[in-house]
């Protein structure tokens, strides 16, 4: 059974996304992780086409991220959640887990998705604090 | 639902010896329901003539602006049921987060670049932005739907009884997309066409062409003839032809088109180009007997 046709905007946002060398992951307007690109796959242990759509929950027990404690961050605080539920940019420094054992600070900042339909979701691009 | 072209070009009108078999005017296509209602879609330079035929008098008609480039608008001036005091026209367009339909209508009809004012014309005029659900024309149904252009930019799809007409004149759906691959849901346009009875569909570019144009919002042929077969449209129809093709280039085009589109799985006979002047009936086709294996 096919999924709900996507909104053009999300098409063309995973679009950009997939061509990208930075990683990158795509959330609907609820939030849903529904695209992150192979640079991404590298940081995360795991390419999408294995773990496909996750939701917020989901994807924070896989990969976090993490405060500089160890804690998971409470999901009004990532900058995906501020990009949707305010419609503005956001940026921030934590953990986050690969699938495949190591952990790699990193920075990461959210875009809003804005349309004339209201909020279509967020792209959110991250990297190592090593090459920042 | 009967459909007639009456501009089939894209990008700039071209007239002249070499188009006058295909058609030089932009695009515009009527469309006649079975109540009698009429839909213009797109008002290029072919709803010049189009509106010369339906005459002025009375005469309700409704517009699907697909969106505001100048080849889809530049007839507007030049539609006589617009200077028609007794005529009422309702234009659906694509919405926008900088002004109106009526407003972005209005750079155009309005000076320098025109003579009269949209508040100066003699019609019954409205402006609407396509609603993100169905609405009712007449005795169909109708759907808008975003697609991958260049600005704001709608396809439609037109349902009545079991009939459907879905256009997309212009459309680059495979700009960083995987047509044959991708999930369908991640294909723009999808659902507007998926199973259509008619799909007028982008196919400016000749896949030489495209390479130099990636990102323009136009198809290649072998894009289009791909989306056609995906979306599972009975009848395809290529249309918003580039300037530069002339009539003898249109025809080898839908040689080399034919080829591709019977290598894809396609039927010869439910593939076409769009010509201007040409008329046809949208019907469900019937599918032919699956055998038993």
């Amino acid at each position: 059974m096919a999924n709900e046709q996507r909104p053009v905007e999300l098409i063309l946002a995973r679009n950009l996304i997939a061509t990208l060398s930075t990683p990158g992951f795509l959330v609907d307007e609820e939030g849903m992780v529904v695209f992150f690109n192979d640079a991404a796959s590298v940081l995360l242990g795991v390419r999408f086409e294995e773990v496909g759509q996750m939701g917020p929950n989901e994807w924070g027990t896989a990969f976090g991220p993490f405060d500089e404690n160890g804690n998971q961050v409470p999901l009004e605080e990532l900058p995906l959640t501020i990009a949707l539920r305010h419609g503005r940019a956001a940026h921030a420094r934590y953990t986050i887990r690969s699938l495949k054992g190591p952990e790699n600070a990193i920075e990461a900042a959210a875009l809003p998705i804005l349309t004339v339909a209201g909020t279509r979701g967020a792209m959110v691009f991250f990297w190592t604090t090593e090459d920042a | 639902m009967k459909v007639k072209i009456w501009g089939a070009r894209g990008s700039v009108p071209s007239p002249g010896p070499e188009t006058v078999r295909y058609g030089g005017n932009t695009s515009c296509v009527e469309v006649t329901l079975s109540d009698g209602t009429v839909i213009a879609l797109d008002a290029g330079t072919g709803i010049r003539s189009m509106g010369l035929a339906l005459g002025v008098e009375g005469r309700r008609i409704s517009m699907l602006l697909t969106h505001l480039h100048m080849d889809h608008i530049q007839g507007l001036m030049f539609f006589a049921p617009a200077f028609s005091p007794s005529a009422e026209i309702e234009i659906w367009g694509p919405e926008a987060p900088d002004a109106s339909l009526r407003d972005r209508i209005a750079r155009y009809i309005s000076a320098p670049l025109s003579p009269v004012e949209v508040r100066e014309l003699p019609c019954h005029v409205s402006f609407n932005e396509a609603p993100h659900t169905e609405w009712r024309i007449g005795s169909a149904t109708v759907r808008a739907a975003s697609v991958t252009h260049r600005g704001p930019t709608l396809g439609y799809r037109i349902t009545e009884g079991d009939a459907s007409l879905c256009y997309i004149p212009d459309h680059e759906p495979a700009l960083g997309a995987n047509l044959e691959q991708d999930e369908q849901e991640w294909i723009s346009g999808f659902d507007l066409a998926q199973g259509a009875s008619l799909l007028l569909h982008d196919g400016q570019y000749t896949n030489e062409e495209y390479s130099q144009r990636v990102g323009w919002g136009h198809s290649k042929l072998s894009d289009a003839l791909m989306f056609g077969r995906r979306v599972g449209a009975e009848r395809l129809m290529l249309c918003h032809h580039d300037p530069l093709h002339s009539d003898d280039f249109l025809d080898a085009f839908h040689g080399a088109a034919l080829e591709r589109w019977v290598e894809l799985g396609g039927e010869p006979a439910r593939l076409e180009f769009a010509s201007e002047r040409r008329e046809l009936t949208v019907d469900r086709v019937p599918r032919a007997p699956v055998r038993p294996s």
